[in-house]
């Protein structure tokens, strides 16, 4: 197993994604508090914490799929609002991996690859087909290409779904909880899955629970609890000596 | 025991021909018509959605409910002899009445369409939105194909319904097959045969618009049922 890296953040003024003072309500109440994030590119986050803590939302808003009241967040050197230009352009920068994969049932697996491409990027039939091979060799299952979705497992699918939106060449990916809805046996190819492309050098922002990987990739790890951040420290810091006690209360229950 | 003699249809190459072109003009009136008909339903159903601006919802609502709370006759006379005077166009019978039930073909289908994209998981529009897909390339390469996949087999008997309402046409003197059959029995007096023989020619193309549906079905979603 490869070593954690408690490297602090690499000397670098390359920033993938700010939150500064981030509020966001749903009528009444409040489900974003005071959020303040920055993310360095290259740099692997990985945010963890109970259920309902706002950790989706938070991950929501930014590629902007919800849309926040208060504070700034930019992406790539982009403010997002309601009223921006290209939110499109915003979305294929920025991936996203859903726990429920969200593949399209009627398309072919290959399929599922090409028309994101075709419509947003405008690239031709056989380009789309080409990229679209090159990563689901990536992923491992170019054998599945013709298949629908529904003839694929859990795993097979989550992994589709990540080829998917790395045809689209993003520079962030964002991943909700990508191994929730699996079978305990599927969890690994999954998380394989992310350890090589964090390898890659790919920004990411991982909502999950598995200690095991952001041990082993993150190089950050967030704890929200309540609507907002709470602690955030290296992965063995975190694991190993957690400073708050929602914190700890959390860790114990979970591990 | 009642003397059946339906002879008295067959003996005559006119009422033979009749029959046969009001079995092809109620063929076609319908197949047209819900051409139109379904487009105009998708539409419809799209304009209704939850994200639709209200000055978009509330005419497509109003729309759909008044074509369903009034008579298909009524709606009939209003297109073909109604519509002409207050626009001042003059159309042929034929595209009159199409535009009549495509009309009101539209309301039926696009209800059943709108329940379709209803039962579409919101994770479909999110996960092809997430990928930088447009709300109309979401809602035409996405939405639709599994909105209409789910509602086929009630589009199906919707539209069988929607045939057999189709009859009344022969009310303004289209020629189909409800009036070809009166055509008929008017001049051999043979009623009850007449109307045999228009139950087994309507339920025969009822059959034959349901195997054409299946064969439809498994040409455009042959994703449709594969599983592990
Ligand atoms: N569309 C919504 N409308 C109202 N409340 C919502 C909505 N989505 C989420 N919430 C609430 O916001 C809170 C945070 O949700 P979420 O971000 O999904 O949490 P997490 O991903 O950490 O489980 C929860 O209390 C949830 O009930
Ligand atoms: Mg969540």
């Amino acid at each position: 197993m490869i070593q954690s890296q408690a490297a602090p953040q690499q000397a670098s003024d390359d920033i993938a994604v700010t939150l500064k003072g981030v509020n966001k309500w749903y009528g009444d109440f409040q489900v974003l508090r005071d959020i303040n994030l920055t993310v360095q590119r290259g740099e692997r986050i990985v945010i963890c914490g109970p259920s309902g803590s706002g950790k989706s939302t938070l991950i929501r808003c930014i590629n902007h799929l919800e849309s926040h009241q208060e504070g700034t967040i930019t992406v790539d050197g982009v403010t997002l609002s309601d009223k921006m230009k290209d939110v499109e352009k915003l979305r294929r920068d920025a991936g996203m991996v859903f726990q429920n994969f969200n593949l399209f049932p009627h398309l072919s697996v290959l399929d599922n690859c090409i028309l994101p491409q075709r419509r947003v990027l405008k690239r031709s039939k056989a380009e789309a087909r080409e990229v679209g091979m090159k990563f689901l060799t990536r992923v491992r299952i170019p054998e599945q290409a013709d298949k629908f979705p529904g003839q694929l497992s859990g795993g097979q699918q989550q992994r589709v779904a990540i080829a998917r939106a790395l045809c689209m060449e993003p520079s962030l990916m964002l991943f909700d909880e990508p191994t929730s809805a699996l079978d305990p046996e599927m969890v690994g190819e999954v998380l394989e899955t992310m350890v090589e492309l964090a390898g890659t050098g790919m920004t990411m922002l991982c909502v999950t629970h598995e200690m095991g990987f952001a041990r082993e990739v993150a190089d950050r790890v967030i704890f929200m609890d309540a609507w907002q951040i709470v602690e955030e420290n290296t992965p063995d810091a975190f694991f190993d000596n957690p400073q708050n006690e929602r914190t700890q209360n959390f860790l114990s229950q979970i591990l | 025991m009642f003397d059946f003699r339906f002879y008295e249809i067959w003996r005559s190459q006119d009422y033979i021909d009749t029959l046969i072109l009001g079995v092809w003009n109620s063929f076609w009136l319908t197949v047209v018509g819900s051409f139109f008909g379904i487009t105009l339903g998708i539409l419809l159903a799209l304009a209704q959605g939850r994200e639709m601006p209200l000055w978009l919802r509330i005419p497509a609502v109003s729309y759909v409910e008044f074509i369903r709370n009034t008579p298909f006759i009524v709606q009939l006379f209003f297109v073909v002899f109604g519509l002409p005077l207050l626009l001042g166009y003059a159309w042929s019978l034929e595209a009159s009445v199409v535009l009549a039930i495509a009309l009101n073909f539209s309301a039926y289908f696009g209800e059943v369409i709108r329940a379709g994209i209803q039962s579409v998981p919101a994770g479909q529009s999110e996960g092809a939105m997430a990928l930088g897909m447009s709300r109309w390339q979401t809602i035409r390469d996405v939405i639709l194909p599994q909105a209409i996949a789910k509602v086929f087999p009630s589009m199906t008997s919707q539209f069988v319904f929607l045939f057999l309402t189709t009859g009344l046409v022969s009310e303004i003197g289209v020629k189909d097959l409800t009036w070809a059959g009166r055509y008929v029995a008017d001049r051999t007096f043979r009623d009850f045969e007449v109307f045999i023989v228009l139950t087994i020619l309507y339920m025969g193309m009822v059959y034959l618009f349901k195997g054409g549906f299946a064969l439809m079905f498994r040409a455009a979603f042959p994703w449709w049922g594969k599983s592990r």
